[in-house]
Order: C-alpha cells, then sequence, then structure tokens
C-alpha cells in the first residue's frame, strides 16, 4: 500500500491531464448512452396503433440525433484517447528516464549482483504494466462506473420490475465469470512456465549444438523435447477449453436473461403496463451496456495485484544508494602527474569478510607495476579501487596526493585506463566504438590509435573499413582483435594511468608479440598496473607485486624477486620448469654436436 | 501461396475433426440471424395479438436456440483448438527433429536466436491461423452471405440503402491501415533497438563507467524513448481517426436505416419489428466485411511465416548416413588423413591437401597461428564436416562410410568455450554417458579436480548450475567439461585450448588429469602454451592450412622453423632470465 500511494505520488504531476481525461469520459460515456433509447421513441410512434393515431413520428430528429450523438462521441474519444496515450507515454517516458539515469548513477557492485535482464525488464516491463493500470485500469473503470451507474438509473427509472426481471440472471453471469476466471489463470500461467522451460531449453540446446553433437545425444535430446512439447499441447488445450466453456456459458446466461426480458416484459405490455419501445430500450440497454463493464472492473483486481509488484521492483530499484557517489565538496582532479599511494587500505565486499588487508604501495608517475598472484589473491580488487568503483573500507588511495573520495568520480575517470579481460564492444561501427574513448576525437585521431595499437591493417582490409558493423548483423572479430581495438579505444582516451587487467590473455604468441611494442609504447611516460598470468608479459616491469590473499607478499624487479626465492620464484619456476629443461637439453645436444 | 497446400497437408492426418469442424460451423453460422427474427415476431406478431402461448414459445425458442449454439459451439471451438495446437505440436517437432540433424555448418551461419524465433513465433503464428484467421474467415463469409439473404428478402430497397454504408466503412478502414501498419512495424523496430541498446550497456557497464560515460548513455536513451514516443502518438492519431471515421459512418447509416425503414412503415410496405431485426442484422455486417476484406494480409503474414518454417525443414543436412553406412562398435583409435582439402565456403580453402597418419594411443600436439585451420582439423575427425577432397579414416573404415553416431560415442572433445547445461551438476557430467553411475560421476569428477569443489556445495552433486543456480568460474567451467569428457571412457580425446582459462595452479592439477585421461588414448591437443604440450609424441604446426611440420619437441626445436621461432619468441625472455640468474648464482 505504501508503494501505491508513492505511486499515486508519482501520477500526481500529470493532474492536469487526469482532470481532462475525467471531463472526456463523461462527455462519451453520456454520448453512447442514448441510442437505445432512441429506438424506444422510435418503436412507440411507429407501432400499428400509434400510425393509425397518428402520432408525430420523429424520424428526421432521431436521423440527426444518431449523427450529432455519432460525432460528439467520436471527436471527445478521439480526444479521450489523445489524452490517454499522452499520459500513458509520458509518464513511461519520464519514469524509464529517472530508472536508467538512476542506475548510471549506482556502482559497479550492483550490477555484478543483479542480472542484466532482470534490470531491463524493470525499465521495459515492469513500466508498461504501471502504464496499464494507468492509461487502460483506471480510465475504463471510469467510463465503466459511470455507464454503469447511468444505465442501470435508466432501467430503474422506466419500470423497475422490468428491470428486475432483465438483472435476474446478472449475478449468475458474475459468479460463472468468477469460477472460471481462476482456473484460467492457473492454467495460462503453467502455459506461460512451460513454454519459458521449453523456450530456455532450446536456447541452451541450440546454442550448444556442437556439445549435442560431439556426444552423440540428437536422439535423446529430439525425445525430451517431444515430451516438453507434448506438456505444452495438453496445457494450452486445457486452457482453450476452459476459456471456450467460460464464454460459451456466459453467452448462454445471457441468451436467459433475454427470453426471461421478452417473455416478462412482453406480458407487461400485453396487459398495457409497458410500451413496446422500453421493451426494446431494455433489450438494447441490458445486452451492451452491462456485461463487459462489469467484468472490466472485476479484471481490475488482478492488474492491481501485478501493479504491485513491478512497483515493488521499481521502487527497489530507485531506492538503491550507489556505494560510490561524489561528496558535495568533490573538486575536479586537475590533470595528474600520475602518482600513486595505497596506504593501509583495507576491502571488503561483505562485512567481516575482507578481500584486502593493509596494502600500503607507492607507484611513482610513470612506472609500471605488474599484479601477480593465485586467482581469488585481489589483484582485480586492487585496480577496481584505484577506478573507485567501490570505496576503500580504512585506509585511503591518492593520486598526486588526492584522496579519491575527494574528487569527482567523472574526472577521475577520465585519467585512469582500463583494458579488461572479457572485451566489450557494441553493437556499431568500429569507428564509433573507438570514440567511445573520447567522445572529440578526429578520424586522424581515431586512426592514429588503431595503428598504434595494430588493428589498423585489420580494419582497413575490411570492405568497409572503419565503418564496418560489429556484432549483430555484422562482422565478427576474434578475440585478439576485439582486445586490439579496447587497446585503440584506451589510447584514444590518452589516460594518465593505464590500467591492463589479462588484456592479453587471449591472443597467440605471433600476434601478442605485435601488440606488446604498442602497449609497450602506451606505457611510456603513464603509471600502469599490469594484472597477467603469463610472466613473460610482466618480466619488464618495474616493480612487481606479489600478492597473497588480499595481502602484499613480496615487491621488487623480476631480477630480485628472484633471487629471494619467495612465491614468486616459484611460481615462475612452475610455468618456466618445462621450458627451462628443454633449454638445457637442446643446449646439451648442441653443445654435444658442436663438442 | 506454395506453402499453402502443404500446410493444408498438415492436416490430412485429422481430416475427420477437419470435417467436423466444418459442419458445426455450417450449423452454426445461422444462429445470430434467428434472434432478430423472434425479437421481429414478438413485436410484430405475439404482442399485438397478445398471444401469451406465442409469446412463451419465443421465451422458449430463445432458450432451445442458444443451448443448441453452446453446445454446438463449445464442440467447435474445442475441436478447432485441438487443431491447432496438434498442428503446431507436429511442427515443432518435426522442425526440431531436424535441426538436430543438420550439420554444424549450418549453425555456423545462423544466430541462436533466428532459429529460435522460427521454432517459437513463427510456428505459434501458423497456429493462430489455423485456429483464428481460418475460421473465423469462413465463418465471416457464410454469416454475411446469410444475413444479406435476409435482408433482401426482407425488404430490397431498405437492404440496398443499409448495404451502401458497408463500402464507406471499409474503405476508410483501408486508407487508414495502410499508414498504420508501417508505424507499427517501425515502432516494433525502434523497441528491438531500444532493447538492444540496454542490453549492450547495462552489460557492459563496466566500459561505461570507466570512460565515464553515463550522462552521454543516459541521454542517448532519452533520446531512443522520445522517438518512440513520437511515433506512438502518431499512430495513436491515425488509429483514433480511423476509429471516428469508422464510428461517424454506422452512426449515420444506422439513422438513414431507421429514417426510410421508418417512412416504409408509414406507408405500410413494413413493420416496425421488422426494422429492428433489419437494423440487428445490418450491424452484424461491418465487422465481417472488414475482416474478409483484410483476410489477405493476413494471409500474407502467415504465408511468410510459412516460408520460413519450411526453409529450414527443407534444408538438407550435409551429413547423413549412407544407407550401407555400417556402425564401429569398439575402434582401435588409429587416425589416417589421405590428401585432405577443406573449406567452409567454396573456394575459400582452410585445410590444403593434409596426410597424417595417427597410431592408436599417441598423443598429437597441434601448433600454429591462429587461423591456421588447428580447430578445423580436430571438427573433420568428429565429422562435423564434410571434406572436400580426401578421406579420413578412422582404423580402417572410412569415416564417411560408418554410422556417425558410433564414432561420435567414441570421440570426445573439450573445447575452448565450455557449453555447460542449466540442469545439475551430476547431470552436467552425466551428459557425456547417460548410463554412468554415480561412482563413476564421481570418479570423473575427481580427475578433473572438481570433486573437493563440488563436495564444499550445499547441494554437492545435484547443484544446479546456470541462471537459477550457481555461477562457474571460467576455470571451473573447464574442469566440468573435462569431467564430462572423461566419463565417455572415449578411444580419441580432442582437447581444443582446454586450459587456455586456468591459471597456472590448476593448470597444473588438471594436466595430470588430463595426462591421465590420455593414457591409452589417442589425442589431439591444441594449446598456444607450449609448455603443456612438449610432452606431446609428435607435434604437427599448421600454418596456412597446411602442415609445415611434424615431430617431436626436441626434432622441432632443434631446426630452424615456424615452430623454433614461435618456441624462442614465447620463451625469448625466459631464456634472458636464466642467463640473469645464471650469472647471479
Amino acid at each position: 500500500m505504501r508503494n501505491f500511494l508513492r505511486f499515486l505520488k508519482e501520477v500526481r504531476t500529470y493532474w492536469r491531464l487526469l482532470c481532462i481525461i475525467a471531463c472526456l469520459t463523461l462527455v462519451t460515456s453520456a454520448a453512447s448512452l442514448p441510442p437505445p433509447y432512441l429506438i424506444k421513441i422510435l418503436t412507440d410512434s411507429l407501432l400499428p396503433s400509434a400510425i393509425q393515431q397518428h402520432k408525430p413520428t420523429h424520424l428526421p430528429q432521431i436521423f440527426l440525433a444518431y449523427v450529432l450523438l455519432a460525432s460528439l462521441g467520436a471527436l471527445a474519444g478521439y480526444w479521450l484517447t489523445y489524452s490517454i496515450t499522452l499520459l500513458g507515454q509520458r509518464f513511461k517516458m519520464d519514469m524509464r528516464r529517472k530508472l536508467y539515469a538512476h542506475m548510471q548513477t549506482l556502482s559497479l557492485g550492483f550490477f555484478e549482483k543483479s542480472q542484466t535482464g532482470k534490470l531491463m525488464s524493470n525499465i521495459t516491463n515492469d513500466v508498461a504494466t504501471l502504464d496499464q493500470l494507468i492509461s487502460g485500469g483506471f480510465v475504463n473503470v471510469l467510463q465503466d462506473s459511470v455507464t454503469l451507474i447511468a444505465v442501470l438509473f435508466l432501467l430503474f427509472h422506466l419500470d423497475w420490475k422490468l428491470a428486475l426481471a432483465a438483472l435476474s440472471v446478472y449475478p449468475v453471469y458474475v459468479l460463472n465469470y468468477l469460477v472460471f476466471i481462476g482456473r484460467i489463470k492457473n492454467t495460462s500461467a503453467d502455459v506461460r512456465e512451460q513454454r519459458e522451460i521449453i523456450y530456455g531449453d532450446l536456447q541452451e540446446k541450440l546454442a550448444g549444438v556442437q556439445v549435442v553433437k560431439s556426444y552423440a545425444r540428437e536422439r535423446s535430446e529430439v525425445r525430451a523435447f517431444s515430451g516438453e512439447t507434448r506438456s505444452l499441447l495438453s496445457l494450452n488445450v486445457r486452457a482453450n477449453t476452459l476459456s471456450t466453456a467460460l464464454w460459451t456459458l456466459a453467452e448462454f446466461i445471457g441468451a436467459i436473461g433475454t427470453a426471461i426480458l421478452l417473455w416478462y416484459g412482453g406480458m407487461q405490455v400485453m396487459r398495457g403496463q409497458e410500451t413496446v419501445g422500453t421493451l426494446m430500450a431494455f433489450y438494447g440497454y441490458i445486452g451492451g451496456y452491462l456485461y463487459q463493464p462489469t467484468l472490466r472492473m472485476i479484471q481490475l483486481n488482478d492488474q492491481i495485484a501485478r501493479t504491485n509488484a513491478a512497483l515493488w521492483r521499481i521502487f527497489l530499484t530507485l531506492d538503491t544508494q550507489p556505494t560510490v557517489s561524489d561528496t558535495p565538496q568533490a573538486k575536479p582532479l586537475p590533470t595528474i602527474q600520475g602518482n600513486v599511494s595505497y596506504n593501509d587500505v583495507w576491502f571488503e565486499y561483505q562485512q567481516g569478510q575482507p578481500v584486502i588487508k593493509g596494502v600500503n604501495l607507492k607507484v611513482k608517475a610513470g612506472e609500471m607495476i605488474a599484479l601477480v598472484g593465485p586467482s581469488g589473491s585481489g589483484k582485480t580488487t586492487m585496480v577496481n579501487l584505484l577506478q573507485r568503483h567501490y570505496d576503500v573500507t580504512e585506509g585511503s588511495i591518492c593520486i598526486d596526493g588526492h584522496d579519491l573520495r575527494a574528487i569527482t568520480l567523472s574526472s577521475l575517470r577520465r585519467q585512469v585506463g582500463v583494458v579488461i579481460q572479457e572485451t566489450m564492444l557494441f553493437n556499431t561501427t568500429i569507428r564509433e566504438n573507438l570514440r567511445y574513448g573520447r567522445l572529440d576525437a578526429t578520424d586522424e585521431e581515431i586512426e592514429e590509435a588503431a595503428a598504434i595499437a595494430n588493428i589498423a591493417h585489420v580494419i582497413q582490409a575490411m570492405p568497409r573499413g572503419y565503418n564496418t558493423r560489429l556484432g549483430e548483423d555484422g562482422v565478427k572479430l576474434s578475440g585478439g582483435e576485439k582486445q586490439r581495438i579496447a587497446i585503440a579505444r584506451a589510447v584514444l582516451a590518452n589516460p594518465r594511468i593505464l590500467i591492463l587487467d589479462e588484456a592479453t590473455s587471449a591472443l597467440d604468441s605471433e600476434t601478442e608479440a605485435l601488440i606488446q611494442e604498442a602497449l609497450d609504447r602506451l606505457m611510456a611516460g603513464r603509471t600502469s598496473f599490469v594484472i597477467a598470468h603469463r610472466l613473460s608479459t610482466i618480466v619488464k616491469a618495474d616493480k612487481i607485486v606479489v600478492m597473497e590473499r588480499g595481502m602484499i607478499r613480496e615487491t621488487g624487479s623480476h631480477a630480485e624477486l628472484l633471487t629471494q626465492g619467495g612465491i614468486y620464484a616459484e611460481l615462475y619456476n612452475q610455468q618456466f620448469k618445462a621450458a627451462l629443461e628443454a633449454q638445457h637439453e637442446a643446449a646439451a645436444v648442441q653443445a654435444a654436436e658442436a663438442g | 501461396m506454395g506453402h499453402f497446400p502443404r500446410l493444408l497437408g498438415y492436416l490430412k492426418p485429422y481430416k475427420k475433426r477437419v470435417m467436423l469442424a466444418v459442419t458445426l460451423l455450417l450449423c452454426i453460422t445461422f444462429t445470430p440471424i434467428v434472434l432478430p427474427k423472434l425479437i421481429a415476431y414478438t413485436v410484430d406478431t405475439a404482442l399485438p395479438r397478445r398471444d401469451v402461448h406465442a409469446l412463451t414459445a419465443v421465451f422458449l425458442a430463445i432458450i432451445g436456440l442458444y443451448a443448441f449454439r453452446g453446445v454446438v459451439s463449445f464442440w467447435l471451438n474445442f475441436t478447432i483448438g485441438w487443431l491447432g495446437q496438434r498442428v503446431v505440436f507436429d511442427l515443432r517437432f518435426q522442425s526440431y527433429r531436424h535441426l538436430n540433424r543438420l550439420s554444424l555448418a549450418y549453425y555456423d551461419s545462423r544466430q541462436t536466436g533466428k532459429i529460435m524465433a522460427r521454432l517459437m513465433g513463427d510456428i505459434d503464428f501458423i497456429q493462430q491461423m489455423i485456429s483464428g484467421g481460418f475460421v473465423t474467415f469462413l465463418a465471416d463469409m457464410l454469416s454475411v452471405a446469410a444475413i444479406l439473404a435476409v435482408l433482401f428478402s426482407m425488404q430490397w430497397r431498405l437492404a440496398l440503402v443499409a448495404v451502401a454504408g458497408i463500402p464507406f466503412y471499409v474503405i476508410n478502414f483501408k486508407l487508414f491501415i495502410r499508414h498504420i501498419r508501417p508505424l507499427s512495424m517501425e515502432l516494433r523496430e525502434r523497441w528491438d533497438a531500444m532493447l538492444g541498446v540496454l542490453q549492450e550497456k547495462l552489460a557492459g557497464i563496466a566500459v561505461v563507467k570507466a570512460f565515464a560515460r553515463e550522462e552521454y548513455e543516459v541521454e542517448r536513451f532519452v533520446h531512443t524513448v522520445r522517438e518512440n514516443f513520437d511515433i506512438g502518438m502518431k499512430q495513436m492519431r491515425l488509429n483514433r481517426k480511423l476509429g471516428a471515421n469508422a464510428q461517424i459512418i454506422r452512426a449515420a447509416f444506422t439513422g438513414i436505416v431507421l429514417w426510410y425503414g421508418g417512412a416504409l412503415i408509414l406507408r405500410r410496405q413494413m413493420q416496425i419489428g421488422d426494422l429492428l431485426a433489419f437494423n440487428a442484422l445490418v450491424n452484424q455486417l461491418y465487422d465481417p466485411a472488414v475482416r474478409i476484406v483484410d483476410f489477405n494480409v493476413t494471409v500474407q503474414w502467415t504465408i511468410a511465416a510459412m516460408d520460413r518454417v519450411f526453409e529450414t525443414l527443407d534444408t538438407l543436412p550435409e551429413i547423413v548416413d549412407d544407407s550401407g553406412a555400417i556402425p564401429v562398435r569398439q575402434m582401435n583409435g588409429r587416425v589416417e588423413f589421405e590428401h585432405v582439402t577443406f573449406g567452409y565456403e567454396k573456394g575459400q580453402p582452410v585445410l590444403h591437401d593434409i596426410n597424417l597418419k595417427v597410431e592408436p594411443g599417441e598423443v598429437i600436439a597441434i601448433v600454429g597461428p591462429s587461423g591456421a585451420g588447428k580447430t578445423t582439423l580436430v571438427n573433420l575427425i568428429a565429422r562435423f564436416y564434410e571434406p572436400a577432397q580426401g578421406r579420413i579414416l578412422i582404423d580402417e573404415y572410412e569415416l564417411k562410410k560408418v554410422r556417425l553416431e558410433s564414432i561420435r560415442r567414441q570421440i570426445s572433445i573439450v573445447s575452448q568455450e565450455s557449453l555447460l547445461f542449466s540442469v545439475t551438476l551430476r547431470e552436467n557430467i552425466r551428459y557425456g554417458f547417460h548410463d554412468a553411475s554415480d561412482l563413476q560421476v564421481l570418479q570423473a569428477a575427481k580427475h578433473a579436480d572438481m570433486h573437493d569443489f563440488i563436495m564444499s556445495l550445499p547441494y554437492g552433486y545435484d547443484t544446479k548450475i546456470g541462471e537459477e543456480g550457481i555461477k562457474l568460474s571460467v576455470g571451473q567451467k573447464q574442469r566440468m567439461s573435462i569431467a564430462r569428457a572423461a566419463i565417455t571412457d572415449p578411444r580419441i580425446l580432442i582437447l581444443d585450448d582446454a586450459t587456455s582459462a586456468l591459471d597456472s595452479k590448476t593448470e597444473a592439477n588438471v594436466q595430470a588429469a588430463l595426462e591421465y585421461l590420455m593414457r591409452g588414448r589417442t589425442s589431439f591437443v591444441i594449446a598456444h602454451r607450449l609448455s603443456t604440450i612438449m610432452n606431446a609424441d609428435r607435434i604437427v604446426v599448421l600454418d596456412q592450412g597446411r602442415i609445415v611440420e611434424i615431430g617431436t619437441h626436441e626434432e622441432l626445436v632443434a631446426a630452424p622453423g615456424v615452430y623454433q621461432t614461435l618456441y624462442n619468441e614465447q620463451f625469448r625472455s625466459a631464456q634472458e632470465q636464466q642467463g640473469i640468474q645464471a650469472l647471479l648464482a
């Protein structure tokens, strides 16, 4: 309920539109009501008895009334729909902007915890559900209640006994609906669930068709699929049967009502207590103005329940506070040299489980730092903290003496460039992808950056060059090519501090050699942090930081660490032992041959 | 239109039900005409004559009519619904079975999403056409004909006037719908585009944040949403104009019918009850008329959907068993390539004239720069593709002439991307060998160094993975797929960069498992890291689709060539440092 009140508050912004909608609703309802009454006038004036008495017939007036009412209804209806659509679309647009803008402010931690699909459905489906309630549910209920009250009033006013007779089946009609709709809803939910199961399964098995084929499991997959689809078949047939039963019965109940009306009304007419015209008006009102509005009002209940769930999810997102945000007195970071210091840094993702434990590290501008250690030792966390995706739990990180928490996020991130392990490129042209590094880069600068990243020749060889689209309907790049585009993107951003997180892991040694020189060029003069498993790529670092379980265990140059004989030396020997042995043998063979 | 008879072919097995549906439909179409006629009878005959029996007869007639209508329409709808669902089932089952027969080459050139859309969306659309569009069309035609007949028999002059409204109504619809449909399509496209951007930017939020592009992204998103807004409003306006015109046309012609009818009554050429019935019947003409005129659009869409579905069904699998193919029960694992040439596309060979003889139990390492054809070479062994020239022999059998399934069951592949399914860990491992006992699953997991991790989970082997379950790291996934391969006890083992995502410590553990696994089996190993393949019996060096060197590590490293260069590059720095170390020592 609290969510609901908050939702109403959101809607209140549009009160002007809401007032217009309410007025127009009254007009359209009013314009739709008279036709059965016109039929009454017409009928009563054209009965044989009336003709004999030469009663006035009003034929042209009735014609005019029809046309005028329809025109009024159409005009009001046009503006009503216009206002409703405007309200709905405005609401959706504002809500979506609010949600998306809010999501953008949230920190990386939020996205790591939530699935992309769920976030998307927040922005698309949940907002659409709210809109359905506003521009569907609310407006319909308004219109329906106006119509219902007016018609009931009119019927009882015309002849309350006849009204009671005509409405005698009305409760049965509603009851029939209520009895069936529960089961239909359950079955539809089952159908949806079964469809999702099939969908998920299909998605997985088609994407993994190579596995299916490798293990020659085609036949059993087809068997399993057949079973699942068969369940879907029977569920669908059940849903269809239930709703057919509901509507067939509803029609029958309605027909009984008509029969009662005609019989009882007919008797009244014969007794001279009622006119034929009134009977016909009743017939028109009962058939066209009662049942549908009633059912729609019942359906609103459901809609509100659905909306509540959507509201809860939307407000949950909107109420999530970014864990990292600019303080009010945050200043933009001036152009930096690139001196970085970690001062007794502690960090934990979850309380009581520190991932970084008291790290102290001083990096001079222009130095290259290699972070080494087993997976889970906190290497990526270290660089994430430097980009301030998270705030340190204790201690501080400073760049050129500025505490990260005292400067604005965007000014920091503009000067820190990252190339990560899983290269994320967007489904647009190569040029646009590169330009993401710096929006105002000229085409020359883009090409230059591509050349530095050793990717220019690959791009130029493509038929559409830099305008080639990537992804879905475009070309597919190899892992190494993607990585190099990501590197070019970082080159364009021209950061003072560079982070390479396994940036070259997807490259074969030949390409890696090509790119290594590009990276060397890129790193020259910049402070850089490199995470890599391959020792050969990091032996050149000015300083190697060996991490284990969130602590720095060793710091020093390659040569220093090897002589220390610690963790690094062990890692080094493990990876290269075989190579070294083979080297020895080869040398021995050569020596023997020479000798 | 060519596919239409073919679709009807799917109804053939259910001929009796189709006949039943048509009969029921014929029975039911006349019912809406009766009620207005009964009311006319009441107003014109029963009431003026004060005939209570006639009135009671009308009462009973209405109830009887609708009881009849209820039974028939329930039966009809049930039959039609069943038919539609059944055809969907048949089509879907057939398509899926066919998809499983198609070779990998088919999947290489198509996106999973598109294949899924055919299997689900298009087939659903065909179902709607069968149970919805078709039946409605038939019913509409019948009822329009019946109503027109009744109207003209009642008062042909009034009927002419009444029917005159219908062309206006239909033309109004046609005029507007021509502009509305493209807008709907555009709206859908834009919506999809918006979803695409959203998906990408939310999944790639790390990049957005790394370049501090949040505001830019919000701006672009708002721009897209606003475009949607504009088109949505435009579409609504057209829709409402159509609706408003239709409303006025109908009201105007109702007014005219009542006016002219009233005049006829005054001239005693008609009675009021008939006029009321007339009015009710005319109103039942408008919507069916539009639906009939618009039917060709529905047909076109359905045909497009059918084309796509049948295109899938008509794609011939490139690799099928010969009629005389024999199963290979227990193979030894000898593999021989004889002058094999292969390309994914014509005229662009990826492998040239490959000759290679591998003895049972040999471990072959395949080395070369990316794009050299390493993965293609091993894919040919599993017969995912057919060589363009030359042949591949397994033991003494030509690969082409044996039962595909029997061969693949004895080959296991651990590939670069480990694809696991969203079921339990146990079921994933067992995917390799359906009848494996729990003990075998456990052993396989132990070999892949996964057992300890699995036991640390609260549900152990029954832990689900994927969306609803736990997430595995890349290394864990790779070890899972090694376990899956281990359980099949294959004669030929293919490791396609299987350990690339593991860090060196885990790799050392897994390496032991792999070595155990390779023992006694013919193995093909692709790896970038030379250290993992130096133990191979022979190393095959591929470059641009050709075998350029074959030999042991010692042989290859001693002779100048591709392998030596590769080797030196990777270990240059290691060598340098070794020199330093030697000096320091």
